[in-house]
């Protein structure tokens, strides 16, 4: 098959539109960080810490992560079923309507619209539009799957069809809201039922969006960006179903001492420790995929972003589950460490993959060679290092915070004032952000060398550009 | 089977999905925010408290501050009683929060009188120095829309009186907050039951200090009092403190203690010998500068 | 023990039993070469 037949226009429309999201999620992100060294930095009543944290993690949560899941599951689907995208006009749509509905949240939480809920301010018009936009892109890939040219369906599509469902119900589901106006609603759960609710979302949300879909484009563009294929089929099939089942116990972890009844506590506790198995399943599979390969990570930039990327993931996966134990969380929890762990998923493992694939796919969907491989190593050793530096920070910030806090007189009252506890903060505070700005540069030297692949880059055959690799 | 069945697979992953989610997510509903976990005492937000409310959530209040103490010794220390789920049923949303760049407000209700807040809120760092809270003097500019509180109070169901509304067109957004902080965790009556008795008799070990030993302890002043007594114990929130005056024991129980209904907070966190050193330098400081 | 205690169980004990299955079936004999052909016909789509 011809591969002029396949839809690329509009993966070249998702890819430049979310590596912008990308780069403000980054900068605001960047922001805000400043303002909690300095808070003279804060211009009310728009430009304050409170509404701008919003806008960070919902840009990089929805523009820049959901919109690389865009790109990337319209590439793929084509590519793994061997057939044109179903209906391009839908996907057409679906950009501009994904454009619209960032842009309207980032003004409204400017505005101070926001229903609180982490990750899910946006109030319920936006809603609305995201859940027209799911339908809509989720229309998209079910029915280019069934209209499937290749009848094995390799394992990125049962993780990208785990992700359709998962979105759609967790964000139906947290979004049940009374409206009062266009700008203000209250949310149908009150209290301990509502934050049961909400983190079942909250950490599903890193399940259904921030995990799903970054091992389907690890589970495709590793083999694809090595040559070899992946280890074991039937090893990620059983991965696969285990972490389906078990993500959803969990979001109780985020409420561990809290009023949230013990029982779903301990349940949470213990599928979050459960969880390491299935993601090692996954990482355990990406490592041995590289058996002979190896060599791979000196001369393939790609696959050095694809390894770090599932290593962070398989820390990441280490590292949560200790924090969803009920005394590491009663130590931890609330403290700088947390944003720490985040950071590690966020710029570590998500950013890593989504940055290899977006390498991967602009000299197919340009056809053109990428302009610069040694600033594509330098990205890669600017986000490495920057995220370093940021978590770094930040556990050791959170481990002497929670120590302060808990500090206690031998005649059992607390040492510390929470003040004397803050002021601590405030070096590691600059760290992070130091870290932050690194990340920063390494995101720009990601665009430049995109644009100049697309204005300047060598044509070249897409089989022409895959050796660019080299 | 489902390898090669996009509908089947897509079948068996929402399966997959609804078990967790049915028996940690649906179920607990049928114990939650029912007579089970019920509090006698719990009132309904006022139309002024819930406006504040909102107002803390637009602001995004939440980022920083977390309203859930957890049982655990040290933050009963710090914070107060732990929170309880029926003290939450007229949370819409939940606002627990995730992270403490700030301190936890679960308890601040009636922690400090009202006229710490206005000032605390329009410059945090006149009161706590090293500080990173934004300023939020501005909210004072703005007037509350009483037709709009309405429609809010109607939506949720809360009991409210039309001279209620009425008075709302006099205050602004400061004033919304302020009284919404004064209800936080306010509504069951735990900081009686957590004020300390002193047995025995108190005796103050520091009594025979010298002033420069004094001097060590003034950062202890600052930090905890200056705000409320000025700098030169002039008072400006709290009274002017004429230290002589009292007796080292009636001092120790004053701060140790606090006296809730004038808006003094306890300061039984600090410790015992923290206190006595606050009480020393409050009774002997203006003396030995005397002497 | 009570009904709770025997429901609790038995859901536990079905779902591993559900889980062994998947096993069993991804990894029988019979299976081998179904199982594994996916990820050699994603690499030869060009």
């Amino acid at each position: 098959m011809k591969s002029t037949e396949y839809n690329y226009d509009i993966v070249r429309s998702f890819v430049n539109w979310s590596v912008l999201w990308g780069l403000v999620a980054v900068l605001v992100g960047v922001i805000v960080s400043f303002q909690m060294v300095d808070p003279r930095l804060n211009f009310p009543p728009y430009l304050t810490f409170g509404r701008l944290r919003p806008i960070h993690t919902n840009a990089g949560i929805y523009g820049w992560g959901v919109g690389v899941i865009f790109a990337t599951f319209i590439y793929m689907v084509q590519r793994l079923c061997r057939t044109p995208l179903w209906s391009p006009k839908l996907a057409r749509f679906q950009l501009w309507f994904f454009n619209a509905t960032i842009i309207a949240s980032a003004v409204t939480l400017l505005m101070g619209y926001t229903t609180s809920k982490e990750y899910h301010e946006m109030e319920w018009p936006i809603d609305v539009m995201v859940v027209i936009l799911w339908v809509v892109f989720a229309l998209n890939i079910i029915m280019t799957i069934i209209k499937r040219r290749e009848e094995h369906m390799y394992i990125s599509l049962w993780y990208m069809m785990a992700s359709l469902v998962g979105v759609a119900i967790l964000y139906l589901v947290n979004a049940a809201a009374v409206p009062v106006s266009l700008f203000k609603s209250y949310s149908a759960f009150a209290g301990t039922n509502d934050a049961n609710v909400h983190w079942w979302f909250g950490h599903n949300a890193v399940a259904m969006a921030l995990t799903a879909p970054p091992l389907a484009m690890f589970y495709y563009f590793l083999p694809k960006s090595t040559g070899v294929p992946i280890y074991s089929h039937r090893l990620s099939i059983i991965a696969f179903w285990s972490l389906l089942f078990m993500y959803l116990w969990t979001g109780a972890h985020h409420l561990l001492w809290t009023p949230v009844p013990d029982w779903i506590q301990t349940l949470a506790m213990g599928f979050s420790v459960m969880l390491i198995a299935p993601s090692w399943g996954s990482v355990i599979n990406g490592y041995l995929s590289m058996n002979g390969q190896w060599h791979q990570m000196r001369e393939n930039y790609l696959v050095k972003y694809l390894i770090l990327g599932i290593t962070f993931y398989g820390l990441q996966t280490i590292q949560g589950p200790m924090q969803a134990i009920r005394t590491f969380s009663a130590f931890i929890h609330y403290t700088d460490w947390v944003p720490a762990h985040i950071h590690m998923g966020t710029m570590g493992w998500v950013s890593m993959i989504c940055f290899a694939s977006i390498y991967y796919l602009v000299p197919r969907i340009y056809g053109k060679k990428l302009f610069s491989i040694p600033l594509a190593n330098l990205q890669f050793w600017l986000i490495l290092v920057g995220q370093l530096t940021w978590s770094f920070s930040l556990w050791i910030a959170g481990v002497l915070q929670a120590g302060m806090w808990t500090a206690m007189n031998p005649d059992g009252s607390l040492t510390y004032t929470f003040m004397e506890t803050m002021v601590e903060m405030y070096p590691y505070w600059w760290i992070r952000s130091i870290g932050g700005l690194i990340y920063f540069v390494g995101v720009v030297v990601f665009i430049y060398n995109l644009v100049m692949t697309v204005r300047h880059g060598e044509i070249a055959s897409t089989e022409a550009a895959a050796e660019g690799r080299a | 089977m489902w390898e090669k069945k996009p509908i089947l697979l897509l079948l068996l992953a929402t399966a997959a999905i609804l078990v967790g989610t049915i028996i940690t997510v649906v179920l607990p509903f049928a114990w939650v925010n029912t007579e089970a976990d019920r509090i006698e005492t719990v009132t309904p937000y006022t139309a002024l408290q819930q406006e504040g409310r909102d107002i803390y959530i637009r602001e995004g209040c939440n980022n920083c501050h977390t309203q859930t103490v957890r049982p655990l010794v040290a933050e009963v220390l710090r914070y107060g009683d732990y929170s309880k789920s029926g003290e939450f049923v007229y949370d819409r949303p939940f606002l627990w929060g995730s992270k403490r760049t700030g301190p936890d407000l679960a308890r601040l209700g009636g922690k400090y009188p009202d006229a710490w807040h206005y000032k605390h809120m329009a410059s945090p760092r006149a009161m706590v120095p090293k500080t990173n809270m934004p300023d939020y003097g501005w909210l004072s500019a703005n007037q509350l829309d009483p037709t709009m509180i309405k429609r809010k109070m109607d939506v949720l169901g809360f009991p409210y009186t039309s001279d209620e509304l009425y008075s709302l067109a006099d205050k602004n957004e400061m004033d919304a907050l302020v009284a919404y902080m004064q209800k936080l965790g306010s509504d069951i009556p735990w900081r009686n039951a957590a004020a300390t008795t002193i047995v025995g008799n108190l005796k103050n070990p520091y009594a025979d200090s010298d002033h420069s030993t004094l001097e060590e302890w003034e950062p202890l002043y600052e930090e905890n009092c200056e705000a409320c007594h000025g700098e030169h114990f002039e008072g400006d929130i709290g009274p002017e403190l004429d230290g002589a005056s009292m007796e080292d024991t009636e001092l120790f129980e004053i701060i140790y203690n606090g006296v809730p209904d004038n808006g003094m907070p306890p300061f039984a966190g600090l410790g015992a010998d923290k206190v006595w050193q606050v009480v020393t330098f409050v009774k002997y400081y203006n003396q030995g500068e005397d002497h | 023990m009570d009904l709770a205690s025997i429901l609790y169980l038995g859901v536990t004990f079905g779902l591993f039993v559900i889980f062994v299955l998947i096993v069993l079936r991804t990894y029988s004999k019979k299976r081998k070469d179904e199982g594994e052909i996916a990820k050699y016909r994603m690499l030869d789509d060009e």
